[in-house]
């Protein structure tokens, strides 16, 4: 008796722990088979699955300079599409447009690297037409999940990167938020914009 | 088949002696896993412990002062800041408003504090004073280069003295700063500015901004943006101080409401006016022997959370026709012009038009966004008659029109049309120029006015190009931008519609399409006055703004203010309405005089300079010019802040001082989560399946061990 019990412990650890591991090694996987998708994007309108029953597609490439971290973003931030990468909050902006752009993604997966950004790191977006905006990080903080003001629209040129907070919670589910603000350089400095 | 796990002794050599041992795969593996991961569980728990328990404590907080320790819309809790009340007195004389906002920041603490209040004006309002009152003692601000102001400022509260500077941070959004109120102190500043009454067909309008919502409100003028952007990087992030005070701290509404404001008006408009009607705010009405109508708030203070909006008219028959003003200013001479162009014969002839519909239908659009460009178009396809033409483009990656030229309105065309508007779909990029180009160019319109109604949210890069091309194509047709959806570029918009001579219409959710689109249509169908100019035979020239006088549509006034050494002469302005010259002399000077009309003379110079980005001065040389001009009339610009500092330092330099930001009101209506949803879920159960697979494993060891022992 006990040692059934003990078997099927083991057992149910091990499903629990491959559950784990797999939601780990699908968000890094599937960002392999995003990257090719992606660089066969050379429009904003492609819209190439990654593969072929995605309801997604790549829309960016989100860059850290400094912490030598690149991402690719999909559109959409539905649960489906976040176990595979940071996306696209659509209705703010399209990346590398001016106005608000938002990206959300998992803090245990795509995201965690944010909590190592501190203001003036340089964020770096390209969109698939070859826009490509720089970011400078002007704000980390951490808001309830009610601030959907930050999805509103802006009248300057901003980033927004959302994860759950805290990082290292192990409960999904929660109702803070971690966020990153970075401004873009001035729409227009002098003359046009260059990309 | 009989499991046999052998009962292992400790985790670790248990790894170890299975794999001589002939047993299951999946034990050795799971007990090899286990044993690297039970520090690793170990430590995690910890971690969640710590975070869980911190989190916890930074949510609760500990309610200190009462009313003071806030929490603001995103959970934050607010930094303790002195409280706010506002007294607005406005006295109305003619067409002209001179506001007086005095702000008296309280600190009922037992700390020095510094006061951050961020607040929205009138966007054509010349501020020129700004007055700090501590008790008897009245220190007057002067105006200051914006930089040099804010170093000044910060000098002065570092050394503890008492000090306030007024900045604009967007032609409408302006902040208040204050340092070193004494515990137990009230501070007012008494901030002074000019601006011009909004006058429409025999209506008067004035309207007060109380509040800035989370997001800027699409439909007030932004002009805004663009300027901010305009000003460059650098400079931008030096006179805006910290990030904070562009997005100010908002109270949650639970909290209740903060911030109350008191306001008066006094009206002498030169005659008897009916029809006195404040929007939101109900008022008291009080007339005196000279025909002042005096007005203040029913209810004494109302929280700051939505406009004051009061209206006025005019007794039928003697809505004013001319207006003239002048003033001497510095051996110079200055005057504004109001000029009601005639009311066209009742029922006029509606204009025959040439109506291009321009409409984005790119993936931007999605969603509620197309639901409303189509209730848009169906409502202005309704509208269009027989002797009208039109034709329907749209555009995404291509731009397709529904006619290969403009056709009749038809009941079959519009019927056809009809159709073609319900098939669109929003998909593809945002290729706006050849649309534009293929409806500025048009053809022969057949001596019809040409009109084009473009509906877009605006989210395009290339704005300088696409203003320059109408700039350039324009021609005789005029173009009606309209903002669809929530997130339009209506810098973008309004500047196109202002080089297109037209106007702009922001259409912010499916009910206000009627409306809207009526008013836009009311202005379409009825004549606009064009190609007017002003003549001028004097003995000095004389400087007109704005320079480009826009098209007057219906019930609209021509509003000008001019400048010159000397006003003797002869004016003359004509204008164009449907082939009729409409000539006017003016009755010039007239003995009206108005103080401050100077200010609103350079007010109008450095917005049109502000706006001068297509044709591209360097932004220094600009910055020189509206430099020069607000230092010499004394207003505040994007260039120039208003600074009152006290001599004497009060505070002594041990003690701190604590304050921020005023928490702002949500404005009515707002809800933030409703308009914008909540911040999407972002972590998996990754982390969780792994801890609770490791938990079990611990579980299961222990049982095992308990097992052998």
């Amino acid at each position: 008796m006990m040692r059934w019990a003990t078997l099927s412990l083991f057992l149910l650890a091990g499903i629990c722990m491959w559950q784990g591991v797999w939601i780990e090694a699908k968000a890094w996987l599937a960002q392999g088979l995003i990257s090719n998708a992606w660089a066969r994007s050379d429009s904003a309108d492609d819209h190439i699955p990654p593969w072929s029953w995605a309801d997604t597609w790549p829309v960016a490439r989100l860059a850290v300079p400094r912490l030598d971290v690149q991402r690719i973003v999909l559109a959409g931030v539905s649960g489906r599409t976040l176990a595979f990468g940071p996306g696209w909050v659509e209705q703010t902006v399209l990346p590398g447009k001016d106005g608000r752009v938002m990206i959300a993604g998992h803090r245990d997966t795509h995201f965690r690297f944010l909590k190592d950004l501190v203001s003036g790191d340089q964020l770096l977006v390209q969109n698939a037409d070859g826009d490509e905006v720089s970011y400078w990080v002007t704000e980390v903080a951490v808001v309830n999940e009610t601030a959907g003001w930050l999805m509103g629209p802006s009248t300057v040129s901003e980033l927004v990167l959302v994860t759950c907070y805290p990082f290292d919670s192990m409960i999904p589910g929660g109702d803070l938020r971690f966020i990153v603000r970075a401004q873009a350089e001035p729409l227009f400095p002098q003359g046009e914009k260059s990309g | 088949m009989k499991l046999d796990a052998r009962p292992s002794q400790d985790s670790v050599t248990a790894g170890v002696s299975s794999l001589m041992k002939p047993v299951f795969l999946w034990e050795m593996l799971f007990t090899l896993l286990s044993a690297v991961l039970t520090g690793l569980s170990a430590s995690l728990l910890l971690i969640l412990l710590v975070f869980g328990w911190t989190s916890v404590q930074a949510e609760t907080g500990s309610p200190t002062s009462g009313r003071l320790s806030l929490h603001a819309l995103d959970g934050r809790l607010l930094q303790q800041a002195p409280l706010l009340d506002t007294q607005v007195s406005t006295y109305v004389s003619g067409l002209l408003a001179r506001v007086r906002v005095e702000q008296q920041f309280s600190n009922p603490t037992g700390e020095w504090m510094e006061g951050i209040y961020q607040f929205p004006l009138p966007e054509d309002s010349a501020v020129d004073q700004l007055r700090m009152v501590i008790g008897e003692r009245i220190i007057e601000g002067r105006i200051a280069e914006k930089a040099q102001a804010k170093r000044t400022y910060e000098k002065a509260k570092a050394s503890g003295q008492r000090a306030s500077l007024l900045s604009q941070q967007r032609p409408n959004i302006f902040s208040t700063s204050v340092a070193n109120i004494a515990p137990g102190e009230h501070v007012r500043v008494v901030i002074e500015y000019q601006q011009t009454i909004l006058y429409e067909k025999g209506r008067y309008e004035w309207r007060f901004p109380l509040v800035i919502g989370p997001r800027y409100i699409p439909g007030t003028p932004l002009v805004a943006a663009a300027s901010s952007t305009l000003s460059g990087g650098s400079v931008d992030t030096d006179q805006v101080p910290d990030a904070s005070r562009i997005t100010p701290p908002v109270l949650d509404p639970a909290e209740g409401q903060i911030n109350p404001v008191a306001i008066e008006v006094s009206l002498d408009a030169g005659m008897p006016v009916t029809e006195i009607i404040s929007q939101y705010h109900p008022v008291i009405e009080h007339r005196d022997i000279q025909g002042t109508v005096n007005l203040r708030l029913a209810e004494g203070e109302v929280p700051a959370d939505r406009d004051f909006l009061l209206s006025w008219r005019a007794p039928v028959g003697m809505y004013p026709k001319t207006a003239v003003f002048t003033e001497s200013w510095k051996n110079e001479a200055y005057a504004m012009l109001m000029v009601m162009p005639p009311d066209q014969e009742h029922e006029s002839q509606r204009l025959s038009r040439e109506m291009m519909f321009v409409v984005d239908s790119s993936g931007s659009m999605h969603g509620a966004s197309m639901t409303q460009a189509k209730a848009a178009l169906r409502l202005a396809m309704s509208r269009l008659r027989e002797d009208d033409t039109f034709n329907l483009i749209h555009f995404s990656n291509q731009s397709h029109a529904l006619f290969p030229q403009a056709r009749s309105g038809s009941k079959a065309n519009r019927l056809k049309a009809m159709r073609f508007v319900d098939g669109l779909r929003a998909e593809g990029g945002t290729e706006m120029m050849p649309a534009l180009r293929m409806a500025l160019k048009g053809g022969d319109a057949g001596g019809r006015l040409r009109q084009v109604v473009f509906l877009t949210d605006g989210s395009v890069g290339n704005e300088t190009a696409l203003f320059e091309l109408i700039r350039r194509q324009l021609g005789e047709s005029r173009l009606f931008t309209i903002g669809i959806g929530s997130a339009p570029n209506s810098f973008f918009m309004r500047r196109a519609a202002e080089f297109g001579r037209g106007s702009f219409t922001y259409i912010g959710d499916l009910g206000e399409v009627e409306s809207r689109m009526l008013a836009l249509f009311n202005k379409l169908e009825h004549p606009a006055m064009s190609d007017i100019h002003i003549e001028w035979e004097g003995q000095a020239p004389l400087e007109i703004l704005p320079a480009r006088i826009p098209d007057l549509y219906l019930g609209e006034p021509l509003l000008v203010v001019v400048k010159s050494e000397s006003l003797d002469g002869e004016m003359l302005i004509q204008g164009d309405r449907d082939g009729t010259v409409w000539r006017h002399r003016v009755d010039w000077p007239s003995k009206k005089t108005h103080e401050g009309l100077h200010k609103l003379w350079a007010r109008q110079q450095i917005k049109s300079l502000m706006s001068s980005t297509v044709g591209g001065e360097s932004v220094e040389v600009r910055r020189q010019q509206v430099l020069q001009l607000a230092l010499r009339h004394q207003l505040v610009s994007a260039y120039t802040s208003l600074i009152a500092v006290e001599r004497q330092p009060v505070r002594p330099l041990s003690a701190p001082l604590k304050g921020g930001p005023v928490p702002l009101n949500l404005p009515v209506g707002w809800d933030a989560n409703h308009v914008f949803g909540s911040l999407p879920q972002t972590a998996t159960y990754g982390p969780l399946s792994l801890l609770t697979g490791l938990l079990l494993m611990l579980a299961a060891l222990w049982l095992q061990r308990r097992k052998a022992s």
